[in-house]
């Protein structure tokens, strides 16, 4: 029997548990579907069949209101599915694109990548790429397009799915973006400024290769290194200071000096503005460095043009200045050459002892002179403003000294307006340039002068004082002139502005003033009421306590009972060469040549002088190249060179006083001085 | 996921399912925690859907889903309903 048979029945028990486990699961429902043997169709149960149908509506629901165009192709890629955002993307109907070839699609140019990207599909790859698509309208899209390959059950190819964004919008705006970013750093490069960034830390993070050519580097070799390597000694702490500054998020320029590679300063203006990350945290500095060499010197050019154009406007003041001394010089020397030369024989000659001609020229001797005197110092004054800047010394100068030159040279300008009354203190020295600060007085005395009408001098004053506080020597010039109105007070020290005619002021003046007092490290103020007057100040540090330097030698008492010496005298201009010879002929043996040439001739045949007193500046051979050739053929002699200067120097003469250790006597020199000079050669 | 079971000589299963019916999907979840927990690597499991192939669930005598059958080792096994009783499910697999 079958039923006897034990694997049989084992078969049977199995089959009856199943069957209980299919009731069971049946009545705590756990069965989604159930198999219609006799239609070989799955009957889905009820609570499955309307899961079912949700899934696929909620499925359905995403695909459609999906913002991402969805499509599916087959393997023949052809579109089988598309939602709608898709065909919108494209200008069809969803109807209309299905069983569309992927081709009609896909611009002519990127079809062969479309290809491509279906047999990588086929091979299993999902992609994700930037393609462009061609509407039905015939314009093409950019879309950002993920694709996945569609397996079916038995694993198998059956196409692709398809999510795509459009990146028109993206596209152009990256487009602009780069074509900006191509235009800006184009701009960093064809920009004849340097350009750095630093981060945080001083850092280089980016430099132009202006700003590496500036400095003699390659831009890599400048990256990452700090900012303080290219800085000079002298420059460091500007840039540590403007970087606090920056730190506190404040722009801002300064003049600073750099270093190039060749150990060379820079002298440049860095325009700066911090960088900050999207929290606002300092993260670095963008800098413009531009190189000012140029700039600073046009600048001290300008200066030296300002100075010369007040002094060309004060010539015909300073030629009055000089005619009136003149005239009583010559008057007086007249009159002298009258008195000694009347007639021998003739009665008043008789009369009158030579006693009485002595008495008689006295006072007019005295006169020429002391006129002669005032004429030396103008020139003197002349002479500083006219310095030019080739050696543009600072030292410790007397304020009132230049004052007073100040004063002499604007004399003309002030007398006509104005009493001037000057106040001036015993004060220390300050650290300027003489010729400067002269213009800066000169500049405003002649203003303060300008500022009040002519013909009433009794009634108007120009006060100038001078005094110490605490650590500054003041300086002030008040006028009684018409004053500045409050609306243009703080325009005063600007470039180019100016109240005055057209060919009168240039509007430089008081710009140039302070930018001088600026660089002395001082200040200069204006206060000023309409109607009553102003008064410019300026304030300057007192010196260290340096001497101040002086060509001349400060005239000491001579020596008395010296030995005669030979004194050789070598002027082209004859007039001089006599009078030196005159004054020093009762002392000493004076031979006086005009030209260098002799001079040289007499030298080289063994004469020997005990001192040479030589012009600078002569025709054919001049006191330079005397010196040279003295050097050479007789250099005992050479060290016996003094030069007399007239003052008129060129740059080659200039640079040989610096570089020559030797004394030189300005014109007009005083005899008292020139003996005792002499004395020492004797020595 | 679907894998012959001829792959390996280590225990082989195959559940049948209705698509994405919420006890099929639970089974689905079931089976896969109870192999990462109780059983090897070289376990195979195949899942058929019978909405997609009915004819393979006739072939195999399946008369409702999700039921899970044990391939190999013989004896042959079956398990109805979505696997959430793991005790009992364990023993039809390993016990016998």
């Amino acid at each position: 029997m079958i039923s006897d048979d034990p694997r049989y029945m084992r078969e049977l028990e199995q089959r009856l548990a199943d069957a209980q486990a299919t009731i069971d699961a049946l009545l705590s429902g756990q069965i989604d579907a159930v198999v219609d043997s006799l239609t070989q169709t799955p009957l889905l149960l009820g609570k499955a069949q309307s899961a079912l149908r949700e899934s696929e509506e909620r499925y359905r629901r995403i695909v459609e209101t999906a913002s991402e165009g969805i499509s599916i192709l087959d393997e023949n890629a052809r579109l089988t599915f598309v939602n709608r955002r898709f065909a919108e993307m494209l200008g069809y109907s969803v109807e209309e694109m299905l069983g569309m070839p992927l081709d009609t699609i896909v611009p002519e140019s990127a079809r062969a990548a479309a290809a491509q990207r279906v047999e990588r599909s086929r091979e299993g790859i999902s992609q994700d790429v930037e393609v462009p698509f061609l509407r039905r309208d015939g314009s093409q899209i950019w879309i950002g397009l993920r694709t996945s390959p569609i397996r079916d059950s038995a694993d198998r190819w059956i196409g692709t799915l398809g999510m795509s964004t459009d990146r028109t919008h993206y596209k152009a705006a990256e487009e602009a973006r780069r074509a900006s970013d191509a235009q800006y750093r184009q701009i960093v490069e064809a920009t004849s400024d340097g350009i750095v960034t630093i981060d945080a830390q001083v850092r280089i993070v980016f430099v132009n290769h202006q700003l590496a050519d500036m400095l003699g580097y390659e831009p890599r070799e400048m990256i990452g290194a700090s900012l303080f390597d290219f800085t000079s000694p002298a420059g460091r702490s500007t840039v540590a200071d403007s970087l606090r500054t920056r730190r506190s998020g404040a722009r801002g320029a300064f003049d600073t000096t750099y270093r190039h590679k060749s150990g060379a300063d820079i002298p440049v203006n860095v325009a700066n503005s911090p960088l900050h990350d999207a929290d606002g945290r300092y993260i670095g500095s963008l800098k413009m460095v531009r190189d000012v060499t140029e700039r600073n010197r046009l600048q001290s050019q300008l200066m030296i043009s300002d100075r010369m154009a007040s002094v060309g406007t004060l010539a015909a003041g300073v030629a009055h200045e000089i005619n009136n001394p003149l005239a009583a010089v010559i008057g007086n020397l007249e009159y002298i050459a009258e008195t000694v030369a009347r007639p021998p024989g003739s009665e008043i000659a008789t009369a009158h002892s030579d006693a009485w001609i002595i008495e008689e020229i006295r006072e007019p001797l005295d006169d020429a002179r002391n006129a002669a005197e005032r004429v030396r110092f103008i020139v003197r004054d002349l002479k500083i403003f006219s310095r030019s800047s080739a050696k543009e010394v600072s030292g410790p100068v007397d304020v009132n000294a230049i004052m007073d030159s100040s004063l002499r040279m604007a004399w003309n300008e002030v007398r006509h307006r104005a009493r001037l009354v000057k106040d001036l203190a015993e004060i220390p020295t300050v650290d300027a340039n003489e010729a400067r600060l002269g213009q800066v007085f000169l500049n405003l005395v002649v203003n303060a002068a300008q500022a009040i009408t002519e013909g009433n001098a009794e009634r108007n004053e120009i006060l100038v004082r001078t005094r110490l506080e605490g650590e500054r020597v003041i300086v002030e010039v008040s006028d009684t002139g018409v004053g500045i109105p409050a609306e243009i007070i703080a325009r005063v020290f600007d470039a180019f502005f100016t109240t005055k005619a057209a060919g009168v002021g240039t509007g430089l003046g008081l710009a140039i003033c302070q930018r001088i007092v600026t660089d002395l490290g001082g200040e200069l103020t204006v206060t000023s009421e309409v109607g009553k007057g102003t008064t410019f100040r300026v304030s300057l540090p007192v010196a260290g306590k340096d001497e101040i330097a002086d060509t001349v030698a400060t005239p000491q008492s001579a020596p008395t009972s010296s030995r005669r010496g030979r004194v050789l005298v070598v002027d082209d201009d004859a007039l001089v060469a006599r009078t030196v010879s005159r004054t020093l002929a009762r002392e000493h043996d004076v031979i006086s040549v005009t030209a260098a040439r002799e001079a040289l001739e007499r030298c080289a045949a063994g004469e020997k002088f005990d001192l040479i007193l030589c012009d600078l500046m002569m025709p054919d051979m001049t006191g330079m190249d005397l010196h040279r050739e003295l050097v050479i053929s007789a250099p005992d002699q050479a060290d016996r060179m003094i030069f007399l200067t007239g003052g008129a120097f060129t740059a080659q003469a200039r640079a040989f006083l610096s570089d020559t250790p030797k004394e030189h006597l300005e014109k007009p020199f005083d005899p008292t001085n020139l003996r005792a000079i002499i004395q020492r050669f004797l020595r | 996921m679907a894998r012959s079971p001829s792959d390996t000589g280590g225990l082989a299963l195959r559940l049948y399912v209705a698509g994405s019916a919420p006890n099929s999907v639970r089974a689905i979840a079931n089976l896969r925690a109870l192999c990462e927990e109780h059983f090897a690597a070289a376990t195979t499991v195949e899942i058929v859907d019978l909405l997609q192939e009915p004819e393979r669930a006739l072939a195999d005598g399946i008369l409702v889903t999700p039921t899970l059958l044990k391939l190999s080792p013989p004896p042959t096994r079956r398990v109805v309903g979505n696997l959430s009783d793991a005790s009992k499910v364990l023993l039809t697999l390993v016990g016998t």
